[in-house]
């Protein structure tokens, strides 16, 4: 089944991002100069200006600051995922992420709880870090 | 530039076609990116998720915000021009409205209209030789905290209004005990509740008790859009607070006139505020009579 749901704009701060989703790693970026990790991606550091651009790791942990639970469909692609949730995941590395909670009900989910990342792989070339509960 | 003589009169003006066209939808979709990728459209889910931070960190949620959706409507029905004018809204009427995306529901949300507005600024010295009585633009205050949402920490406060406020009141030489009535930015009810705490009238998870009794309703202590406002009136982007500020001023607004007939003072000074993307553009404007 093809899918149907819009998928990412290829942009050329973010290919790195993509490329390690579909080896199903998260990356962010590093400032080179100053160390500071940060997302959405950008050719320069947000806090110290240096172009100097790191791209590591993150380890696919964190905490949701907050979520969303649509019960409407913007876009009827969606439809057959209501009631689904949004939620902004504070990776552990610092850097707020914009995905969707999967996994658990949406009454169950609480700004604070622990969550981790879980691959979704819906084209041959794009996959998407969606979170779940963090196990244990 | 009125002051510098390059220009005798500005015409701050707005229109949109957001109902019988689809102008907001673009608008709307422009601003999303590739949030859509994971289902997250505009601005409701973007408000909705500083909403729900908001629950988390202070006492606010649907009880408080109810007290601003039916507080609105009344003014609203006092307003021939208000889309909700003759359409009454009972706190179990808030309560039975459909969940759009939660922590929100229908009643929280503002309106898509069409319409216009305008207003014409220019000289104290010319405006008071024309017919009708001049609003004085008194302080004048912006903050703009964050362009990306998902960088944003301030989400349930302080926004760009604690800023932006503080600025247009020391422009102005009052405090807010001065302030007779706010015409607040109002996409949704959550944003009037963080724009007032965030301006200081009361503190976080304060506003559930602020509002309680009508206090921004028709003969309320701090009367709040009095027009019904973007909830319950017409969305025109900051000229609905913008342009209620100024009519209320210059005693044009009929029924809903603050004043002796809706048990309100007779205002002299009002605040209005406008906001842009998720809370992350902020501007406050206090006008007074002139």
């Amino acid at each position: 089944m093809t899918y149907g749901k819009p998928l990412p704009k290829i942009y050329s701060d973010a290919r790195e991002f993509r490329e390690g989703c579909l080896e199903h790693e998260l990356r962010i970026q590093k400032c080179g100069g100053c160390g500071h990790l940060r997302w959405p991606p950008a050719f320069l550091c947000p806090r110290c200006l240096s172009r100097d651009t790191q791209w590591v790791r993150a380890s696919g942990r964190g905490t949701v600051y907050s979520y969303a639970v649509y019960h409407v469909a913007f876009d009827p692609a969606f439809k057959e995922d209501l009631p689904y949730v949004v939620a902004l995941v504070a990776l552990e590395e610092g850097p707020h992420l914009l995905t969707n909670l999967v996994g658990c009900d949406p009454g169950a989910v609480s700004c604070d709880m622990a969550v981790e990342v879980v691959w979704d792989d819906v084209t041959e070339s794009v996959s998407l870090p969606r979170f779940r509960p963090a196990a244990g | 530039m009125l002051e510098a003589g390059l220009c005798s009169y500005v015409m701050i003006s707005y229109g949109q076609s957001g109902r019988s066209g689809d102008s907001m939808m673009q608008v709307l979709a422009a601003l999303s990116g590739d949030d859509i990728v994971y289902g997250h459209f505009g601005a409701a889910g973007g408000y909705a998720l500083a909403a729900r931070r908001a629950m988390h960190e202070f006492r606010t949620g649907p009880e408080t915000w109810k007290q601003i959706a039916v507080g609105q409507r009344k003014w609203a029905n006092l307003n021939p021009r208000a889309m909700m004018c003759g359409r009454a809204m009972t706190g179990e009427d808030y309560d039975r409205s459909a969940l759009v995306v939660e922590p929100f529901r229908l009643a929280d949300n503002c309106l898509v209209t069409d319409g216009g507005r305008a207003c014409i600024v220019t000289t104290l010295e010319r405006a008071r030789d024309l017919r009708h009585p001049p609003v004085v633009l008194m302080g004048l205050g912006m903050h703009h905290p964050s362009a990306d949402l998902a960088g944003a920490r301030y989400l349930a406060g302080p926004t760009g209004a604690r800023r932006a406020g503080a600025t247009a009141l020391r422009m102005a030489g009052i405090t807010l005990d001065d302030v007779d009535a706010c015409e607040i930015y109002d996409c949704f009810t959550y944003t009037v509740e963080i724009t007032l705490q965030d301006y200081g009238f009361f503190g976080p998870g304060e506003g559930e008790d602020w509002f309680r009794g009508g206090t921004i309703e028709p003969g309320g202590r701090m009367p709040v859009n009095t027009s019904g406002g973007q909830l319950s009136e017409s969305y025109q982007m900051g000229l609905t607070p913008l342009t209620e500020g100024v009519m209320q001023l210059m005693g044009r607004c009929g029924e809903r006139q603050l004043g002796p007939a809706t048990g309100n003072r007779t205002p002299e000074i009002i605040l209005c505020s406008d906001n842009g993307g998720i809370l992350q553009s902020h501007a406050c404007c206090i006008l007074g009579r002139g």
